[in-house]
């Protein structure tokens, strides 16, 4: 990093929280924040100003429509993740519940579920029914790999051999799309060193799903750089 | 929060009950429309709940947090449609008002609140508080908002910088953290 690239960055803090960056500019500005102690404090000292900005709003009213639809579809989700299947696609649980023998109560396939996430694709394949790619993904971790299994419109992330974290640390996966970077959920791994997160997202049209190392609880933003890449 | 996160209907519908009415406004005040608004108000609730997405309470409230949530997804809506282009003539225009009621103590507090923020953004300088404005709720880029006023893109940027600094300082008691 160059004075002249710091001082670039420095002119862009208010725009980055005002979100009046591209997708380019805004992934290059985060990045320099990782390596950039005075930009970091700059952005968490100007951050509150920003954050206050959506409450000066006139509230108006949601239509009802809004929370109607909005809990149909939640409700619809709840059931099938808890072994109620009402969608066409037959989801992991009820995969789950096909290879076990179709017998499990509600609460016992949602441990399953639990179960089928960590597992991974390695279920998929006893299943013989599953219809995702496997992509390897590339790390910086001494003795680590990790792969991404792709469905329709999630994946899941399967490592082993990830090192043990400090504590008040956990794993986050991240989705790259369009030179944005969006937060997926957070994981942790066994003393093993093997865990899975599942990417709730269609990732069709994604450039890549990494993984860092963050604050328990997660981040808005990466704050370290990937220690695993799955290129796609 | 704990329980959206662990698949609550019932933990969701209540963040959604404390939330939806604020996160509406703020995707209507930057659309301009109600259907668009709806939309991205329901994009953005749907993300939550299936992401799981993980709430840090040492980063914000979960107000600050959902209303983050949907002003990237009004922006990235803002960006990807036409919709850019009407706002653009209209941003000026008389926007039509469907206010909500003050049912609540709650609901009168955030009417009161926002006139505090508003009364702090009516002190900044015309241009500092436009630029602003323009970047925040108009989903402009900062070379965006460099054409429209027709100022260089580094004069913009510092029209946001200074802004945001004399904002933080008008609202240093709210930004204490006072909002659940």
């Amino acid at each position: 990093m160059t004075a002249g690239d710091h001082t670039t960055f420095k002119d862009e803090v208010g725009a980055y929280l005002l979100g009046a960056l591209s997708a380019s500019e805004r992934a290059s500005f985060e990045g320099h924040l990782v390596d950039c102690p005075e930009c970091r404090h700059e952005v968490e000292r100007l951050r509150p100003a920003a954050e206050l900005l959506p409450r000066s709003v006139e509230q108006v009213e949601p239509p009802p429509s809004l929370k109607r639809s909005l809990m149909e579809v939640v409700e619809r989700e709840a059931k099938e993740r808890d072994g109620a299947p009402t969608a066409a696609r037959t989801p992991i649980g009820a995969r789950l519940r096909g290879l076990l023998g179709g017998s499990l109560r509600p609460a016992l396939v949602g441990a399953a579920v639990v179960l089928a996430v960590a597992i991974g694709f390695g279920i998929g394949q006893l299943g013989g029914g599953d219809d995702g790619r496997t992509v390897v993904a590339s790390t910086s971790l001494q003795d680590a790999t990790g792969s991404l299994k792709i469905h329709d419109d999630d994946a899941v992330l399967e490592v082993r051999g990830m090192p043990t974290l400090k504590a008040g640390q956990v794993y986050q996966a991240w989705v790259q799309r369009d030179g944005m970077i969006e937060p997926e959920p957070t994981f942790e791994v066994g003393d093993d060193g093997q865990g899975s997160v599942a990417v709730p997202e269609d990732l069709s049209d994604a450039d890549a799903v990494m993984v860092t190392r963050e604050p328990r609880g997660g981040s808005r933003a990466p704050t370290g750089k990937p220690v695993m890449t799955v290129a796609l | 929060m704990q329980l959206v996160g662990e698949g609550s209907p019932r933990a969701f519908e209540l963040l959604y009950d404390r939330h939806g009415g604020a996160a509406f406004s703020l995707a209507y005040r930057m659309v301009g429309d109600r259907v668009m608004a709806e939309d991205i108000s329901q994009e953005a609730f749907l993300s939550i709940w299936r992401s799981r997405m993980r709430y840090d309470a040492s980063r914000g409230s979960v107000r600050t947090w959902v209303l983050g949530i949907v002003h990237n997804r009004t922006i990235d809506a803002l960006r990807r449609g036409a919709v850019h282009e009407r706002r653009r003539e209209q941003f000026e225009g008389v926007e039509e008002r469907h206010e909500a009621r003050e049912r609540t103590d709650v609901e009168a507090a955030r009417r009161e609140e926002a006139r505090s923020v508003r009364t702090a953004l009516d002190t900044l300088p015309v241009d500092q508080r436009r630029t602003i404005e323009l970047a925040y709720f108009g989903g402009f880029s900062h070379s965006q908002i460099a054409e429209l006023l027709d100022e260089p893109i580094g004069t913009i940027k510092g029209r946001m910088r200074l802004g945001l600094d004399k904002l933080r300082n008008q609202l240093a008691d709210f930004a204490a953290g006072e909002f659940a």
